[in-house]
């Protein structure tokens, strides 16, 4: 059923109801208002007459807006109604809809229309492992409002829910009786509001804002958004509806930290990754860095508010520490779960560093590099002393909290992601190689940093040091001398992990690998066992846990794709670069121009199409910002100085291509090119 | 609560005035050298309400009893208070619970929270995989 779903979302607030805009939560069809990681409402349930309605059709305006057109009566083929109800629903704080019943007969009608309304208060956490509340529910009616909550010990939550026209409220619901004229209509709008307990008042201080904007600002303020972003002009029609799309999903996927006043940052993921995530949020505004870089900013100030300063063992905290994800939940508030932030994750620390460095290289913002130096600072110190579990200076990863934490604390996260040839999986510590590129890439960038706007020479070349002693030390350890390749990973015992994998790309983009060793590299990520023909795998075929439709063994990520792209281009392999970008952009063609998470690893001439693999999350940030990162990769669009050089290689497929008013420290500027590179 | 937090590190009698008086030794915190403002404790302790003021100048910590503007008031129960001056209970989750509860400022109370101690860490863990050496 979950096809049928509509969702629709702003910040942190959305919306899931059937196709009637219904909203029945069961196990399996998770609907109801969310916000906040609570849900405040898990039934509405609209009836005229005692009639459940028919859906005949159903717009979703805007992410952030739905309308219902729908009539009496279920289950007919044959549908000669002679009235018609219209639902529009706006997502603000909470909710309004709109209600509208049009009668068409000649002869006046009596209606009782009813809204069945209630709430489970359920944590996401619950909604997603279906567990038990520990805390007791009241419904009560104040002054003509249906008013329901939830308490355990002092955390209070509760819904609000109020109606424009008069109605009898009871513990249920709102029951109207309407009299409509021939050819008449009534209407009314109902106001769902989540409410807050002790913490209302500062809530509704932060929420200030949100809440008035009605459909019409929302509509002015997706527009600017567009408008402000640089234009694409080509001369394909799959480029132009993949940057449209890729655009406005991106405005959807804008998360306000409450902190923060009005700015946003990149969430993870529509509708329940809507929340602060270390990884993703840095990946994606690197990515959009080109079109949107306020994005990367508000991400850097957020993520330095709330990096950790502690031990904590059971949030997986260190100083220094990037956070992984935040959650504002009934299970987070009682350490049912470590979301308060958790910090599980140990490629969001150097990621940091680097992207604050590929911030400041776009926009010349020297002032965010010197408010958050002592952050940035912290996050170097993080990799070689708390990241470095077994003092042998690689960072690895082990949960310290082993009952709610995370096992895998790098991108692949799931749990056969990470293997030897054989197929075999390793323990923990386990030291992934692409996290030993990025603390390289971050201890050039912070020595860069440190030089510039520090003004710390010796800092500087201590870190210049250290990356050439790692690099050195990589290149020896992690190279699988028979397979000309670097292994995944190192196992506690300082072996190689051997398997043949994408992370190779990732090596590629943090400049860890030697140049020696590059074009070796590059033919694995180009040759058969890798290449599917839409991109670079996960794994390669041939691999013992190779799995063509495996989360993370043999899928190929668009998002692994651009920043393979990215690394490609940095080694000079411009073609190969161009090809990844033809195949990405060739498979969003058959998504509507929005990419999924993942996508099969089957061969592109096996199947011609490139098979969805099924996630819970569309769209999800870092493809929605893969896109952008190809448009960047196939200009070849590198700031130096304060400018920008463009240096295109374009598949040939693309025809023409014009990305107008690139924002910079340049200004704006536009960037041309045209399709050369032979990809088949 | 975690099992860190449920063990003991030797008690200290006030941990309230303890974690201010910590305060007013560090003087400069460069954590906060990008903040400025005054944050407002009012403990509660049956009918008795302790202020304590927090005054912040880019880092420059100032703390005392005197009445002032404040742009962040924090309102919670004394013995709330000492558990999380003594990181035994986390000051974001008792504000999402309604223990903790702000008012003015929430910014101010992010950057300061920063300030307060973790658990009280078992001897146990000690010899995992966290390395106590603090780097550099």
């Amino acid at each position: 059923m979950s096809t049928d779903l509509v969702q629709i979302l702003e910040g942190n607030t959305f919306v899931v109801s059937d196709a009637r805009g219904d909203i029945e939560a069961t196990l399996t069809d998770p609907t109801g208002l969310f916000s906040f990681d609570t849900r405040f409402l898990s039934r509405w349930v609209l009836t005229v007459n005692g009639e459940r309605l028919n859906a005949l059709s159903t717009d979703d305006l805007h992410y952030y807006e739905a309308r219902f057109f729908l009539v009496p009566g279920t289950g007919t083929v044959y549908i000669d109604s002679k009235l018609s109800v219209i639902r529009r629903r706006a997502v603000g704080f909470g909710f309004s809809e709109e209600l509208t019943i049009l009668n068409h007969d000649e002869a006046p009608v009596a209606l009782e229309v009813r809204l069945e309304a209630g709430s489970d208060f359920a944590d996401l956490f619950e909604v997603k492992d279906a567990l038990k509340k520990k805390g007791s529910y009241t419904s009560r009616v104040e002054r003509g409002d249906l008013v329901l909550g939830y308490r355990r010990d002092t955390f209070e939550r509760g819904t609000r829910i109020s109606a424009s026209e008069r109605a009898k409220v009871d513990r249920a619901g709102l029951t109207f009786k309407v009299r409509i004229p021939a050819h008449g209509s009534w209407a009314t709008e109902l106001h769902v509001t989540p409410t807050f307990g002790r913490l209302e008042k500062v809530v509704q201080e932060l929420a200030k804002g949100r809440r008035a904007k009605r459909a019409g600002a929302m509509a002015r303020g997706l527009e600017k958004w567009v408008e402000k972003a640089p234009r694409v002009e080509c001369d394909s029609d799959v480029v132009r509806r993949t940057y449209d799309r890729s655009l406005v999903d991106l405005a959807a996927l804008r998360f306000a930290p409450l902190t923060l006043s009005g700015q946003a940052l990149p969430a993870a993921g529509l509708p329940w990754f809507m929340t602060m995530f270390g990884r993703d949020s840095i990946f994606t505004s690197l990515q959009a860095l080109p079109f949107a870089p306020e994005l990367a900013a508000t991400t850097l100030r957020a993520l330095g508010e709330r990096q950790g300063t502690r031990l904590d063992d059971f949030r997986d905290e260190d100083p220094g520490r990037i956070l992984h994800e935040m959650r504002f939940g009934e299970m987070t508030a009682f350490e049912e779960r470590p979301h308060s932030p958790y910090y599980g994750s140990v490629d969001a620390t150097p990621l940091y560093v680097v992207l604050l460095d590929e911030y400041e290289r776009w926009t010349g913002d020297t002032r965010l590099v010197r408010d958050l130096e002592v952050e940035a600072r912290a996050a170097l110190n993080w990799i070689d002393g708390y990241a470095d579990l077994q003092g042998n200076g690689y960072i690895s990863y082990k949960r310290r909290n082993e009952e709610t934490g995370l096992e895998n604390q790098c991108w692949k996260d799931s749990w056969d992601s990470i293997s030897y040839r054989d197929g075999t999986i390793p323990g923990f510590p386990r030291a992934t190689c692409e996290l030993q590129g990025y603390a390289y890439d971050a201890k050039m960038r912070g020595a860069r940093l440190a030089r510039l706007v520090w003004k710390d020479a010796a800092y500087a070349d201590a870190l210049e040091k250290q990356a050439a002693d790692l690099k050195r030390r990589f290149n020896r350890d992690f190279w699988i001398e028979d397979g000309g390749y670097f292994a995944i990973a190192l196992d506690a015992d300082g072996r190689q992990v051997d398997a043949l994998t994408s992370n190779n790309g990732h090596l590629l983009w943090s400049g860890i690998v030697d140049r020696a060793k590059a074009k070796a590299v590059v033919g694995h990520l180009m040759g058969k066992r890798l290449f599917s023909g839409w991109g670079v795998r996960t794994m390669a075929e041939g691999e013992g846990r190779y799995n063509p439709i495996g989360y993370h063994v043999g899928t190929v990520w668009p998002f692994d794709n651009s920043f393979i792209a990215w690394g490609l281009r940095r080694y000079g392999f411009k073609e190969e670069a161009a090809r990844i970008a033809e195949g990405i952009l060739a498979a969003s063609g058959f998504f509507d121009g929005r990419l999924p998470e993942a996508f099969g690893g089957y061969p592109r001439e096996m199947t011609k199409y490139p098979v969805q693999y099924p996630t819970a999350c569309s769209p999800q940030a870092w493809s929605t910002g893969t896109p952008l990162l190809l448009l960047r990769t196939m200009l070849g669009l590198e700031p130096i100085g304060e400018h920008l050089v463009v240096d295109p290689a374009l598949p040939v497929g693309i025809g023409h291509l014009e990305l107008l008013d690139i924002p910079g420290r340049w200004g704006r500027i536009d960037a041309f090119g045209r399709g050369r590179v032979q990809t088949s | 609560m975690t099992v860190a937090a449920k063990r003991g590190r030797k008690a200290v009698k006030d941990p309230t005035r303890s974690f201010f008086d910590d305060l007013v030794a560090r003087g400069h915190e460069p954590l906060l050298q990008n903040d400025s403002g005054t944050l407002r404790f009012d403990l509660v302790d049956g009918r008795r309400v302790e202020h304590w003021y927090v005054s912040i100048d880019e880092g420059d910590i100032a703390v005392s009893h005197d009445d002032a503007a404040a742009d962040t008031i924090l309102r919670t129960g004394r013995s709330v208070f000492d558990q999380i001056a003594s990181g035994r209970m986390n000051a974001l989750v008792s504000v999402l619970r309604g223990e903790l509860v702000p008012e003015g400022d929430v910014r101010l109370l992010m950057a300061f929270q920063r300030l307060f101690p973790g658990p009280p860490r078992p001897r146990a863990s000690r010899r995992t995989n966290v390395r106590e050496r603090s780097p550099r």
